[in-house]
């Protein structure tokens, strides 16, 4: 409800943070993600979050994740965790510099891969292909930026793999973009 | 020096040495596209990621990697076979795989490398990039940028090698790709070289585009000779038809580069300039029948023997013996100075004023036949009737000085011109990628040529032609083998002593550089290879 720019002291439970300092959610919203650092860092879980402190080493130990920029992005339950890859993904692939092969060729591919998830025109392939590619590029690029780039991808697959695994399920049913299998 | 360890072999290398060249020491390639060993590191390809055991983090790339004591790498690692395989399928993301009508075909390192360490099956489902193809940038090269890995070796090669800095990778993310600069074209003298080193097939030569797939081709080894350099060269053909010269790596002579119009010279082999018969007087005779006649001209008369610049050190030498064994007062002259149809370039990265590839050697075979004419010599000798008759090997003396030619005049030479055409007799030489010899370049280097295709129409190696001559007088003055030959013209050569054909190599010998004066011209001022 507050967005703003906060100083609080290291270790600061991140929950105090949300609630305390920022306000909290929109009324009636759920907590659904937050990326502690900027955009490229691994993203994290209602569960993570409960548990993490606004330090380095809390936040690693939690939810593998790094406090990075101290940009803090939170997300409720209206958010489509695949929209918002996609979305972080068009500025991954947008901005590669281009200069050495994996991100180059990587970062776009997986953009590729995500707007067909988003559309409805991926398959079960394609998600091992996201995951697989974000592997391939993290930690073996010149620059650290392959690896911001892949690091929400792997995150998000693995800690939402339910809402990319619905995707892939509507879009084998034949349901248009957003609709998911009735369970 | 430190030793490092590759997959658990020790090697000791000098400080500093980049782990791929490491590696290579003890027979273990690590696959590369954007490190070349004569270019600055750019680390962009990734290919060469390895695992690393000791003395840094891993895994990292080997081209960026220097050797210190106690680095352990190991690319036999599961790890280091997935990092290759992802990183060849990235590069083949948006390839156009056109291999079929691609002149790289056959030595294209995708291809290489697919072969030996990708073998993925594709699992591409979007629409790959579309980037410009045949573009005319030069005028030696085409470039399709489709083709292109983005390793930015050519961008590097214009930045330091060439220093005219007309290429870069323009854009970002996947939509980058090699360029030339708005209105800017290739001119420079050292096009094909960017062909060379793209290591796809980007970069192709306009002179080799749709002529040949490759794995026809022989490689052999030889020496350019369009000037003083001797870079040196592959020669690569098939069916006894020459189809391009490459330049091969000499870190003392040419590094990996060689000028354009070296390169272009293969064309001189079956140029129509070619001398392919043996003429006396104008008249096609066979080669014993000339070789006699050439004898009769010079037997008894005031001879002067012009040494070639051009010729193998052999054909000098056996000029030398020839003297020695039948025309024992013939004055030695060499004569300094280029064709007149030479071209005229030269620069500082490789291409001599001195057009002939020789002169060195010329100069110290006919120094042993005492003191040695230069062309104010020459020209004084024949005017005062000093001399008479002229016995020339490969040098255009008519042409280039000016002079009447004496009535008997004996020419051996590989290409017509105006002494070809004064001369009484012609005694047509092979041309040096069709002999075995040596020739030594400006260094002082001695360096190997061999018979990689057979001499144009009745052509044989340059010192045959003059032993020719030496059997028409009655006996020959050199051995038949090349090896022979240059045994003995290493046991009587005293700057040679010691040297044989074999060893010289691949790289060729350097000899001591107190050469012999040959008239003014003294050759064999060392030029360090940029």
């Amino acid at each position: 409800m507050k967005p703003g720019v906060y100083e609080i002291p290291l270790g600061t439970p991140m929950m105090d943070l949300l609630n305390k300092w920022c306000g909290g959610l929109r009324p009636g919203r759920k907590l659904k993600a937050i990326i502690p650092g900027g955009s490229s860092v691994p993203v994290m879980t209602p569960a993570e979050v409960e548990q993490a402190n606004m330090d380095y080493e809390s936040i690693n130990k939690v939810a593998g994740s790094y406090l990075g920029s101290g940009g803090f992005i939170v997300m409720d339950d209206t958010t489509d965790m695949v929209d918002a890859l996609t979305n972080l993904l068009r500025f991954y692939a947008h901005e590669s510099c281009g200069q050495c092969t994996p991100c180059r060729e990587g970062s776009a591919w997986m953009y590729n891969i995500l707007c067909r998830l988003r559309d409805g025109l991926a398959t079960e392939d394609d998600l091992v292909a996201l995951r697989d590619l974000a592997d391939n590029i993290h930690s073996r690029t010149i620059c650290f930026f392959g690896a911001s780039a892949a690091m929400p991808v792997q995150s998000f697959v693995t800690k939402f793999r339910d809402e990319f695994v619905a995707r892939v399920e509507s879009a084998r049913a034949g349901l248009p973009a957003g609709l998911a299998v009735a369970k | 020096m430190p030793l490092v360890k590759v997959n658990g072999i020790a090697v000791e290398v000098p400080p500093g040495t980049n782990m791929i060249e490491a590696a290579k020491k003890v027979g273990v390639e690590i696959p590369h596209y954007c490190y070349h060993p004569h270019l600055s590191v750019a680390g962009n390809c990734r290919m060469c990621l390895v695992d690393v055991e000791a003395g840094g983090r891993g895994p990292d790339i080997a081209c960026n990697m220097a050797a210190t004591e106690g680095l352990a790498i190991r690319t036999d690692t599961p790890k280091v076979t997935q990092m290759r395989k992802s990183v060849m399928e990235f590069l083949l993301v948006n390839h156009p795989l056109d291999c079929p009508i691609c002149d790289q075909s056959g030595e294209c390192r995708l291809q290489d490398y697919y072969m030996e360490y990708g073998q993925h099956d594709s699992r591409l489902a979007d629409a790959k990039m579309g980037k410009g193809k045949r573009q005319d940038i030069g005028d030696q090269i085409v470039l399709d940028a489709e083709r292109c890995v983005q390793c930015s070796r050519c961008v590097r090669f214009s930045d330091e090698v060439t220093g005219t800095g007309e290429l870069r990778l323009f854009n970002r993310s996947n939509q980058t790709q090699i360029g030339i600069f708005p209105g800017v074209r290739l001119s420079h003298q050292y096009q094909g070289n960017l062909a060379d080193i793209c290591p796809v097939g980007a970069l192709t030569l306009k002179d080799f585009r749709f002529k040949k797939r490759v794995w026809w081709l022989k490689e052999s080894e030889s020496v350019c000779g369009g000037c003083a350099t001797g870079c040196n060269t592959l020669v690569h053909h098939q069916d006894n038809e020459v189809y391009r010269f490459t330049p091969r790596r000499n870190d003392e002579v040419n590094k990996s580069w060689i000028c354009d119009q070296g390169r272009l010279s293969y064309k001189d082999v079956t140029s129509l300039k070619r001398l392919t018969g043996a003429k006396v007087n104008g008249q096609r005779a066979e080669l014993p029948e000339a070789a006699n006649a050439a004898a009769m001209l010079l037997k008894g008369a005031k001879v002067g023997v012009v040494f070639g610049a051009k010729a193998t050190t052999e054909a000098n030498w056996a000029a030398v013996k020839l003297v020695r064994a039948r025309l024992p007062s013939a004055r030695a002259y060499v004569i300094e100075g280029n064709d007149p149809d030479a071209f005229t370039y030269q620069d500082e990265i490789l291409v001599d004023s001195d057009k002939t590839p020789n002169r060195f050697g010329a100069a110290l075979t006919a120094s042993q036949l005492g003191s040695v004419g230069d062309a104010e010599a020459l020209k004084a000798a024949l005017a005062a009737g000093e001399i008479d008759a002229l016995l020339v090997l490969q040098d255009d003396v008519i042409g280039r000085l000016g002079i009447a030619a004496p009535k008997a005049l004996v020419y051996v030479g590989t290409f017509k011109n105006a002494t070809a055409t004064a001369a009484a007799v012609v005694l047509p030489a092979a041309h040096s990628i069709e002999q075995a010899g040596t020739w030594i370049n400006r260094q002082g280097r001695v360096q190997r040529l061999r018979k990689t295709v057979a001499p144009a129409g009745d052509s044989v190696a340059d010192y045959s032609a003059v032993d020719a001559i030496g059997r028409a007088f009655g006996g020959a003055v050199i051995p038949e083998m090349p090896a022979a030959i240059f045994q003995e013209l290493a046991a009587g050569v005293k700057a040679l002593n010691g040297l044989t054909l074999k060893g010289l190599g691949h790289g060729g010998q350097l000899i001591t550089l107190s050469a012999p004066s040959a008239g003014a011209d003294q050759p064999g001022q060392a030029a360090p290879a940029k």
